[in-house]
């Protein structure tokens, strides 16, 4: 798994260590005649290891900046480097694999293939990486051991409870020990001790693995876990407090 | 490798997902399949009599004659006995001599034919009685009388209309008149010893066999013959064979001696109503399997408009726009292979089954069984070549990546952003 591979943009800078930059990046949507400014000049820096969740109302640009940093969006200007990668210039099948090396994403609901078992589904990007089956085996257990799994690997995710499909898109997420991972509304469709119990896990693996988590949330208990709170309003960055 | 055990993984369920969806594309499929194999296996069966009745009526699958013969058709341009004899000899060459079933000479020209009630224009071919009995299925055609036996001398075989047009019966006798090999206007009286009657008027009208000795003396051209006609045993193997005479005999042929022409060459009528028809059903495959390929469109395409967000996630996870069309392409290519040979494993096995000992079709017929100077037998029995299975099976699988390609482009372009959107 070389870097090397995925990058094709000159304005790389290797030497960042920030997980995430971003220089006065914007979005605009063409909606007919209309021109809606989704994100409007947000620069920021996300360090490694980070535990990161936007908050802000419905609106205010919270996805929109998710999908710029992971590269589903392609920014209408500026900058967005993902581990010291240019995200904004590479063609979409580099994009594919920064994401696959770099980049793990949870979504609000529907994240694993229904016809795939809880385990294919977590060592999907590890197949798809080309980590040899022994070696993924490994990961994948030990992370299904962790979170409370074991014993669901070959249920497919219509036998699951919403809980335990977030869990899974977790270790999916983390499997291949991305230098970050996004998570749009994780808990959105969770009761509260499932939300609990799921951040619980999420504040576990950051600390083991250093693995930079940025969220975006309405949840309040996401926002108190989290080290680091920024709000967006009308697409730009209200506040930000460690 | 383990990428692509997965894409089949992932293909193969996301079919049974939508078994039902599948199973009605994959019965289109078969039914298609089926079809092709039956109406291929019985369309070359159909093509393998007409070749065979017209080559045994006609010059054979290979012919052997003078270069210039087949433009002239004069007795002129004939094959010496040393011709003959080289031509002999390289028929029964290894590698050739396995695949002929029979080799008859023949000495043709136009002549006229006499009788007290008038005289007709005809072609009188000198003949080998034995060996043309064995090639040519107009001894079998006898209305009265008999076939041409080996001692016969001053014997002629005659065709029904001809006979009845010049008044002849068995025993009747008859003059033939024609130039001979030095340019001199001849005569021969021959005594008719038999009557035959194939239906077909040309053949009827025109056509008298006498033994080739006679022709021979008559036409002062001992020994020599316009044409050496070869019978193989499979119509398939004509041009091989054909070419493998070319090498052999690649001396007398520099030598302008003789020339091989293949059936197609020596009958390009026949080749042409062979291809017409074949490119018949090649339409009615076409169109078919057009249909089928709509199907598949549909099935496929359904099933990337209705998973779109499950493409969406896997391009976040890092597929490729590529891959994630390989994932299309290869529920729509194991969709069709699967059906496609089920199809055609049930088609070789129906009609094999029902029909291996022929299809009789002469009720859609009239009583003349003939078409385009071709005798035609109503029942035609399927012929199975595992080239035409294999062709089949290419086919469909053409079919099946062609239809699978929109869907695929579609999955390609896929907006990932907008596929992930909750709302969906
Ligand atoms: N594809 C699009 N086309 C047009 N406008 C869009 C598109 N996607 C988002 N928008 C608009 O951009 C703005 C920001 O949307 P975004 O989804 O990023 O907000 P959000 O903060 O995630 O909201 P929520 O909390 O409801 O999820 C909204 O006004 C939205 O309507
Ligand atoms: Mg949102």
């Amino acid at each position: 798994m070389t870097e090397t591979r995925s990058v094709t943009s000159s304005a790389e800078t290797p030497t960042d260590r920030a997980a995430v930059r971003t220089d006065e990046v914007w979005k605009v949507f063409l909606q007919g005649p209309e021109e809606v400014q989704a994100v409007r000049g947000v620069t920021l820096v996300i360090e490694r290891g980070e535990f990161v969740a936007m908050a802000g109302p419905s609106g205010s640009g919270k996805t929109t900046l998710l999908n710029l940093i992971g590269g589903l969006t392609r920014p209408t200007r500026g900058h967005v480097w993902v581990a010291g990668h240019d995200v904004a210039g590479m063609s979409a099948r580099a994009l594919a694999h920064m994401r696959l090396q770099q980049v793990g994403f949870v979504f609000q609901a529907y994240n694993l293939l229904p016809v795939l078992t809880a385990f294919e589904n977590a060592e999907l990007p590890l197949l798809m990486l080309g980590v040899e089956e022994g070696e993924r085996r490994k990961r994948v257990h030990e992370l299904f051991e962790r979170t409370g799994l074991t014993g669901l690997e070959d249920r497919r995710p219509g036998k699951l409870s919403g809980g335990q499909q977030q869990r899974v898109a977790i270790i999916r997420a983390v499997a291949s020990r991305p230098a970050l991972v996004l998570a749009d509304e994780p808990t959105a469709n969770l009761d509260s001790a499932t939300s609990a119990s799921l951040l619980e896990m999420m504040e576990e693996l950051n600390r083991e693995t250093h693995t930079t988590f940025v969220f975006a949330t309405h949840d309040p208990q996401v926002m108190e876990r989290a080290r680091r709170l920024i709000r967006l309003v009308d697409g730009q960055i209200d506040s930000d407090d460690s | 490798m383990e990428r692509g055990r997965l894409m089949l993984r992932l293909a193969f369920r996301n079919l049974r997902r939508q078994a039902r969806r599948s199973l009605l594309t994959a019965a289109a499929m078969v039914i298609g399949g089926g079809l092709l194999i039956f109406s291929v296996s019985l369309g070359d069966g159909t093509h393998e009599d007409w070749i065979e009745s017209g080559v045994r009526m006609g010059s054979g699958h290979i012919a052997i004659q003078a270069p210039e013969y087949a433009v002239s058709r004069k007795i002129e341009d004939r094959l010496s006995t040393q011709s003959v004899a080289a031509a002999r000899e390289g028929l029964r060459s290894p590698d050739i001599a396995e695949s002929v079933l029979q080799v008859v000479p023949r000495l043709t020209t136009g002549g006229l034919a006499s009788s007290p009630m008038g005289a007709r224009p005809v072609e009188v071919v000198g003949v080998d009685p034995v060996a043309e009995a064995g090639f040519s299925t107009l001894d079998e055609r006898v209305v009265e009388g008999r076939y041409l036996e080996p001692d016969d001398r001053l014997a002629a075989y005659v065709g029904a209309e001809l006979a009845e047009g010049l008044e002849l019966r068995i025993g009747s006798r008859m003059v033939l008149t024609a130039q001979d090999a030095e340019g001199e206007i001849s005569g021969q009286l021959v005594r008719v010893v038999g009557i035959f009657g194939t239906g077909i008027p040309e053949i009827d009208q025109r056509i008298v066999h006498i033994p080739l000795q006679t022709a021979g003396t008559w036409l002062r051209a001992e020994g020599a013959v316009t044409t050496v006609a070869v019978l193989l045993d499979r119509s398939r193997a004509v041009k091989r064979t054909a070419h493998h005479l070319e090498d052999v005999l690649a001396a007398p042929i520099a030598a302008g001696d003789l020339a091989v022409l293949t059936w197609q060459e020596a009958m390009p009528e026949l080749d042409a109503i062979v291809k017409v028809d074949d490119l018949g059903n090649y339409m009615f495959q076409g169109i078919t399997f057009g249909i089928i390929a709509l199907a598949i469109v549909n099935t496929i395409l359904m099933s990337v408009l209705y998973r779109h967000r499950e493409f969406g996630v896997l391009q976040a996870l890092g597929f490729t726009p590529r891959q994630t069309g390989t994932l299309v392409m290869a529920e729509g290519v194991v969709l069709t292979v699967l059906s496609g040979l089920l199809g055609i494993g049930l088609g070789l096995f129906v009609t094999w089954f029902f029909w291996r000992d022929g299809l009789d079709i002469s009720f859609t017929w009239q009583e003349d069984w003939t078409f385009s100077g071709v005798v035609l037998d109503p029942v035609i029995v399927p012929l199975f070549r595992a080239a035409r299975v294999i062709q089949g099976l290419l086919f469909i699988l053409f079919v099946g990546t062609l239809a699978s390609l929109y869907p695929a482009y579609r999955a390609t372009r896929i907006d990932v952003a907008e596929a992930m959107k909750f709302e969906r």
